[in-house]
């Protein structure tokens, strides 16, 4: 059984200080509203934990797998082996929702997994601690139990806080948890059966919200036979024709993950191989070398690319990873331009 | 030279280009003596890359019974070849892999093998001939089947008679437009399929196919008039590929990455997904 301490607001901040940790990434209150920051950062002194609103806007993929890296630098007489491999002190993610986590386990799968691991990747995720909480408010996109999952962790982090009505239910899931309540001292106090129950109703509370916005909705078992079973060309027509081809809906997702990588100039008889987030929806993104004659993209037409955006993430994933590719944040609902609802084009699907 | 995969996949290493092959008015061979030789299958690919400017995706054309000698065989179309095609021996170029699964030669005994290419497409499939040519004792009858735009861009054609000199192998050409002097066939390569039921055994077979995605397309369409299964019919599908490990997303055919279950991939098992052929 994991254990479950009780803190006050007060006993809660005692316990984010005792996180030790050289990179501090937390979701912050904000006047436009929470947001994920780095809180060593000087210009943050003052951030105050966001655990009582809703996710926030952008996931935290940024601080998993940065918008750009530079992964090597090299002369025409070699690689630069110490200023090639990943550096990273220890680090700390703290006010992760459940469908970030659920994003993590997917980020996880791609770059620990297959036969090479990323290294950049990997250095990031090995020291990290993993403070997730549940959503006592959840966002009119969410839809998290429509994909499988909750408004609450049940395993993934190292520590997850539950804010109840006063106070917080904090519960460990690692040992490296454990230290930091430790190191806590009294700050904390163990759970008791009644503290528990009033995690309990919290919990009910936040699935309710959901069952009222989202109903029973569950994308079926079915859905992946569905995406490829339906006619490209009529299925994907009017959804596509309302994107506007900005990928934002790539760059605000959790789970999105494709880069590019690029040489540049880095300096005197220098260069530098950097990667930089990439998106399945730009037109060049599948490109290849020749006239255009030649038909040098496999998915020219914007249709294409949104339906393997789609196919990617309920179709392909859970033969790759064995997860869906995407957490029912939402996100991309409220980042798109061109007013696709994922849910919606989802429901079409399952009709 | 160390290829540094294991501690940085992306960090490419140096390699000075031992000498530059001209093989036809837009193709290049760039051709490396390694320290440390490069174990490559016939079909996993390199990136092969200028300093400064980036890599692109390439097969080695060479044997991959020699991997100390490693040549990788080019087609001047973008920015990266039109730099490649530039270089001259002595010039740094990065390399590193290899990556991806390479053809499946384990299959191949007893069988007969009908190889096809079009173009440039002749040169990830030099790799796999050389590999056959090594077995023949081992393997039916061998059938290359070649085509190109005119006689001039026909790939390798210093070789083709040595190829065709083993024993059960033989070799038909086609250029797509007739010339003065031409003897062979005209028309693109899938006229020089018809026969191919006369020629290998269908049902004890596996054909091979690089070229141009259009070319693919009708290649596959004719194999499987004359009685191929989607099963025996391997594609070498050399799309836009960059990390080589699976993680970058873009050369993706249904749930399948070209860079780590391909490039060359059985029919079988993308036909039904969106996207294989333009």
């Amino acid at each position: 059984m994991p254990s479950t301490y009780v803190a006050s607001e007060e006993g809660l901040a005692r316990l984010l200080e005792a996180v030790q940790a050289d990179e501090v990434y937390a979701a912050v209150r904000r006047e436009r509203g929470p947001e994920y920051c780095n809180l060593r950062a000087d210009t943050e002194a003052d951030a105050e934990p966001a655990l009582r609103e809703p996710r926030p806007s952008a996931s935290p993929k940024a601080f998993l797998q940065p918008a750009t890296e530079r992964v090597a630098v090299y002369s025409t007489s070699g690689v630069d082996a110490e200023r090639s491999c990943p550096a990273c002190g220890r680090r700390a993610l703290v006010g992760l929702r459940a469908c970030d986590l659920k994003a993590i386990e997917y980020l996880d799968k791609v770059f620990r997994g297959g036969d090479v691991a990323d290294p950049f990747y990997e250095a990031r995720r090995t020291s990290e601690l993993l403070i997730s909480v549940d959503c006592v408010a959840v966002h009119e996109n969410c839809f998290c139990t429509a994909v499988g999952g909750r408004p609450f962790a049940e395993s993934g982090f190292d520590l997850n806080i539950t804010p109840l009505e006063e106070g917080y239910l904090v519960e460990v899931g690692s040992e490296r948890g454990q230290e930091v309540v430790e190191r806590a001292g009294d700050a904390v106090r163990e759970a008791t059966e009644e503290d528990l129950r009033r995690r309990d109703a919290a919990r009910e509370a936040s699935l309710e919200q959901l069952r009222r916005q989202t109903g029973d909705w569950r994308v079926s078992d079915r859905i992946q036979e569905a995406l490829l079973a339906k006619d490209e060309a009529a299925a994907w027509g009017d959804e596509a024709a309302k994107c506007v081809e900005c990928a934002a809906c790539t760059f605000i997702c959790p789970t999105c993950h494709c880069f590019y990588l690029y040489d540049q100039a880095g300096g005197e008889e220098e260069f530098e191989r950097v990667r930089t987030w990439d998106s399945c929806i730009l037109g060049d993104y599948h490109r290849m070398a020749g006239p255009a004659g030649a038909k040098p993209s496999p998915r020219p037409g914007l249709r294409t690319r949104f339906a393997n955006r789609m196919l990617h993430k309920y179709a392909f994933s859970p033969t790759q990873y064995g997860l869906l590719g995407c957490t029912g944040c939402g996100r991309c609902i409220e980042a798109c331009y061109g007013q696709i609802d994922i849910r919606d084009v989802l429901r079409g699907f399952e009709e | 030279m160390t290829l540094n995969v294991e501690a940085n996949p992306y960090a490419p290493q140096v390699a000075r280009l031992s000498r530059v092959i001209d093989e036809t008015p837009t193709i290049k061979t760039f051709c490396f003596d390694l320290d440390n030789p490069l174990a490559f299958r016939a079909g996993q690919f390199v990136q092969l890359g200028v300093p400064g400017l980036g890599e692109g995706p390439f097969t080695p054309s060479s044997s991959p019974l020699d991997p100390g000698h490693l040549e990788v065989t080019v087609l001047r179309t973008g920015e990266v070849t039109e730099r490649l095609h530039r270089m001259q021996a002595g010039d740094a170029c990065l390399l590193r892999g290899p990556y991806g699964k390479g053809f499946p030669v384990e299959k191949l005994e007893g069988k007969d093998v009908l190889v096809v290419g079009g173009g440039v497409g002749l040169a990830p499939l030099r790799a796999l001939i050389y590999q056959l040519l090594s077995m023949t004792d081992r393997l039916g009858r061998v059938v290359i089947k070649n085509g190109a735009r005119e006689t001039a861009e026909l790939l390798f054609r210093r070789q083709y008679d040595e190829w065709a000199a083993h024993k059960n192998v033989s070799l038909e050409l086609t250029i797509d437009r007739p010339e003065a002097g031409w003897t062979g066939s005209v028309g693109v390569v899938t006229t020089i399929l018809e026969n191919v039921p006369g020629e290998i055994d269908i049902q004890n077979c596996y054909a091979f196919t690089c070229g141009p995605e259009i070319m693919l397309k009708f290649v596959t369409q004719k194999l499987l008039e004359k009685g191929l299964k989607a099963e025996q019919i391997y594609l070498s599908m050399n799309r836009r590929m960059s990390c080589g490990i699976g993680k970058c997303g873009r050369c993706n055919i249904g749930p399948y990455y070209l860079c780590k279950d391909g490039p060359d991939i059985c029919y079988a098992k993308i036909k039904d997904y969106p996207n294989v052929f333009p």
